[in-house]
């Protein structure tokens, strides 16, 4: 019984297929879902989380149907989401921003969080004057107060320089490290796929690969999608 | 393309027990844990100058018990647990409650009808009765209303009061009740002083129950409502019960307050349903400023006072000058006069 | 069961037209704004008591003081839009405003026009009844039916059939998307709560010279309006015809049926309003969320 797993899923909007029959299984640590701008990677999570539901298909968590939960009941269940345009509560200071999620998953350690994520000297500041790439460290560290087994992460270093990037990645890998798996849906190939096992990678709603990190720069699916050829630079 | 952003198209509620009881338990722990860890925060200067302020009031009034101006502090503490309610309820969660003015005459006819019922009952009993009435009536218009956005919760609360007066005049006969409303209900104390002693002590108790409540986990997540409800549910915690809790409780106390009301002016009638029992409050928490509860204690007296000053040379102009800076407090300061002399003064102190 | 069918049936149509005039503007203006508006109701107040100003009080010509109180109704309603523009409240504290300026109007014709004293103002009509289906009919209500029915057909023909009444359309239905386009959403905004505010005036001019002006009037137009969006779904207009009058005839089934002192109209409109809640979230057409 797989973590994860995704069967079929479609969902439109009006007469727009965004995503189209996709399925995948969660078999490693680290999932990559890629694909050029528009290929539907953002709708597929939120699907997975439970914001929108599809118009076809499953998505099963630890073996358990839960295509049609709210998304506060697949968060409990274990599976949570970040956002990619971050949502902080504003008012609050930073450590109450996790400590709202204390006990409802069990206690929250929040020192510790702060400390993976980084935040621990901005702690007492009000989330709404945190510059954008402690919002970004913050989206994460809700994340996780959530005490998650299964992260979905949307674009987590978007809009963060190569060095905040890397700084975020490594923080990533820790989490790898001590047993939270995630799924990650990024544009900037070339600085998550170190961190990841797995790729799925859609163009305009559909899997076009489902594979190894190494098979993934080899395919021709990919190659074409991206490139807008198979040949080039082979 | 639409964002993550999309609302879930699935409006439909699970069975709301689990998710009520699971939020009093836990409101309950964490109000037992709040207490005990949070017995500190009593000592906030903020709070303790709220009490001041209550106290100082409650002396000076009981003093002369028959003067206008202990009149005016009863009015006063009346407005301010309504304020208190409100900003407890609307003002942490931003789910803007208009249904007050109708607890507020269902605590004040209730109180009348069992009155007229058994007249050996004590003001206490009614008051207390009363809360519970509210507390029962909140929790029933919460269950429906509340699964939607706020505001559309708010518009459905607007109706609330419209149709109170509305029932009790067509349905009065059936339901043995008097439009003319209830006369002679006993006095709440023997004098204004005597009330104001009373409701002062109500204050304390409200402020600090709700205090307590808004500095623990509870009212961490009412104010994590406020800033992104979405944000709450996709990581776990489900809104509904806590909303439900806080407008229940809110309605009780609303409830309670027009049960002194009654008893205070021996008086309860239809006219207890009326908006000036929502303009005032609101008109309170906006200068003292919204989510902080202390603010209405000091505003609270300051409006009330002034108004009960103002009426005698503007009469009826009074209100309308009222509502009218009203609406320029909403639009030109909204975080309410109290925040914005504390960031004026933290401004000239420190420059920032 | 012919007795009570009828007056149901003819009453529910009246006032189910004028529901729908007053539900339009709302839903046009509630789906472009995605604002929730208190002071939409006052508009209407406003106009019955302008009319009552300009032709009882000063003696104008009956006509000059519809056409003068709808401009400023209008009038009225841009002002707000404006103010809601130059200060950008957010939905809750628009809320707020709206809430207290329409108590402050309110205020302000209790105190210069006095409480419920009845005032009437002249019917533009005759006022001799007739019968439809043996029901006796006031010639206002028919003449109201009629202007409304004639006013509906004239929008929707607009709103359906030529480019800008499409583009308004599109742009009350989804906002944000419109404006992806290019569209100029806030001259639409403005065009649209012109067009409502002078729908709400127009209700107000057909229906008031039946009943007394009182200055809690602005009340019950609002109530209408939102049950009506509530059932029909906020911003969806293919519903609202069918919505006004699922509330008309609710209305009017339930007096028939239990005439009582008081009116029970604002309780039947809560009742609906709450069973569609519980039953149907979305409203026959599907709600959205506030932001």
């Amino acid at each position: 019984m797989e973590l994860l797993e995704v069967s079929n899923l479609t969902r439109s909007f009006g007469g727009n297929v965004a995503v189209d029959s996709v399925s995948f299984r969660m078999t490693s640590d680290a999932l990559a879902i890629v694909g050029p701008n528009g290929a539907g990677k953002t709708t597929l999570l939120s699907t997975i989380a439970g914001v929108l539901h599809p118009d076809h298909g499953t998505v099963r968590f630890r073996g358990r149907d839960v295509t049609r939960f709210p998304p506060w009941r697949i968060a409990r269940l274990g599976m949570v989401k970040t956002y990619q345009i971050v949502r902080p509560f504003r008012s609050l200071t930073v450590e109450e921003n996790l400590k709202l999620f204390d006990k409802i998953r069990g206690r929250v350690d929040v020192d510790r969080i702060l400390g993976v994520t980084g935040l621990s000297e901005v702690r007492g500041q009000v989330a709404g004057v945190l510059p954008f790439g402690l919002l970004k460290r913050l989206e994460l560290a809700k994340g996780l107060a959530a005490k998650p087994e299964v992260l979905l992460l949307d674009e987590p270093i978007s809009g963060l320089s190569r060095s905040e990037a890397r700084d975020l990645l490594e923080s990533l890998l820790e989490l790898k490290r001590s047993g939270v798996r995630m799924v990650l849906v990024e544009h900037r190939l070339s600085e998550i796929l170190p961190i990841v096992d797995r790729v799925v990678a859609l163009d305009r709603g559909r899997t076009i690969f489902d594979g190894t990190r190494s098979e993934f720069f080899q395919d021709p699916a990919v190659r074409k999608a991206y490139l807008g050829s198979e040949d080039v630079g082979n | 393309m639409p964002t993550d952003t999309a609302p879930s198209s699935d409006l439909r509620r699970r069975p709301v027990g689990g998710g009520i009881a699971g939020a009093l338990r836990r409101g309950a722990r964490s109000f037992a844990g709040s207490a005990r860890l949070n017995a500190s925060r009593l000592t906030s200067p903020l709070y303790l100058g709220a009490l001041g302020v209550i106290i100082v009031f409650a002396y000076l009034g009981s003093g002369n018990p028959t003067s206008f101006f202990a009149l005016s502090l009863v009015l006063s503490s009346i407005y301010i647990t309504l304020a208190l309610a409100w900003d407890f309820s609307s003002g942490m969660t931003g789910y803007l409650n208009f249904g007050l003015p109708f607890f507020f005459g269902v605590g004040a006819l209730v109180t009348g009808q069992l009155y007229a019922t058994d007249s050996h009952l004590t003001p206490s009993s009614l008051a207390f009765f009363s809360f519970g009435v509210g507390l029962l009536g909140g929790f029933l218009f919460s269950l429906p209303t509340l699964r939607l956005r706020g505001p559309y919760f708010s518009l459905l609360s607007f109706l609330l009061p419209l149709i109170g007066a509305d029932f009790i005049l067509a349905f009065w006969t059936q339901l043995g009740l008097r439009t003319q409303g209830y006369y002679g209900l006993p006095f709440l104390g023997a004098t204004y002083g005597d009330e104001l002693v009373l409701l002062s002590a109500a204050n304390v108790a409200i402020l600090t129950a709700f205090f307590l409540l808004r500095e623990s986990h509870f009212g961490l997540v009412l104010r994590g409502i406020r800033d992104d409800e979405d944000a709450l549910g996709s990581q776990g915690i489900r809104t509904f019960p806590y909303k439900v809790v806080a407008f229940t409780l809110a309605s009780g106390v609303v409830a309670f307050s027009g049960a002194t009301y009654a008893m205070v002016y021996t008086f309860a009638g239809v006219d207890a349903f009326g908006f000036a029992f929502i303009l005032f409050p609101i008109l309170i928490v906006i200068v003292g400023g919204t989510g902080e509860l202390f603010g209405s204690i000091f505003a609270g007296y300051v409006v009330i006072l002034l108004y009960q000053y103002l009426f005698p040379t503007f009469s009826d102009l009074t209100l309308i000058i009222f509502a009218s800076a009203a609406i320029l407090l909403v639009l030109f300061i909204p975080h309410g006069l109290v925040r914005q002399l504390r960031a004026f003064i933290r401004f000239m102190r420190t420059g920032e | 069961m012919a007795g009570i069918l009828a007056p149901i049936v003819v009453y529910g149509t009246l006032f189910g037209l004028t529901y729908v005039l007053i539900a339009l503007g709302f839903t046009l203006l509630f789906g472009i704004s995605r604002v929730l508006n208190l002071a939409y109701g006052a508009l209407y107040m406003v106009t019955a008591y302008m009319i009552y100003y300009f032709a009882v009080e000063l003696g104008f010509n009956l006509l000059l003081s519809v056409a003068i109180a709808i401009a400023i109704a209008i009038g009225v309603g841009v002002g707000v839009f404006l103010i809601c523009v130059r200060f950008a409240p957010d939905p809750l504290r628009f809320l707020i405003v709206s809430f207290m300026f329409a108590l402050l109007l309110q205020y302000l014709f209790t105190k210069y026009f006095g409480g419920q004293s009845g005032l009437i103002i002249p019917g533009l009509f005759p006022v001799k009844e007739i019968l439809i289906f043996d029901v006796s009919v006031s010639p206002v209500y028919l003449v109201t039916a009629g202007v409304a029915l004639g006013l509906l057909i004239v929008l929707w023909l607009w709103i359906e059939w030529t480019q800008y009444g499409r583009t308004i359309r599109a742009t009350a239905e989804d906002p944000e998307t419109a404006a992806l386009f290019g569209i100029g959403v806030r001259s639409i905004y403005l065009v649209v709560v012109v067009v409502s505010s002078a729908l709400v005036a127009i209700a107000a001019v057909l229906i008031v010279p039946a009943q007394e002006l009182t200055p809690t009037m602005w009340i019950e137009p609002f109530v209408i309006a939102f049950v009506v969006s509530v059932i029909g779904g906020l911003g969806k207009f293919k519903w609202t015809l069918p919505a006004a009058f699922l509330l008309s005839f609710s209305q009017f089934i339930v007096q028939f049926e239990y005439p009582t002192s008081a009116s029970l109209s604002d309780i039947v409109a809560f009742g609906v309003a709450i069973g569609f809640i519980v039953v149907l979230p979305q409203g026959i057409g599907g709600i959205k969320r506030a932001h």
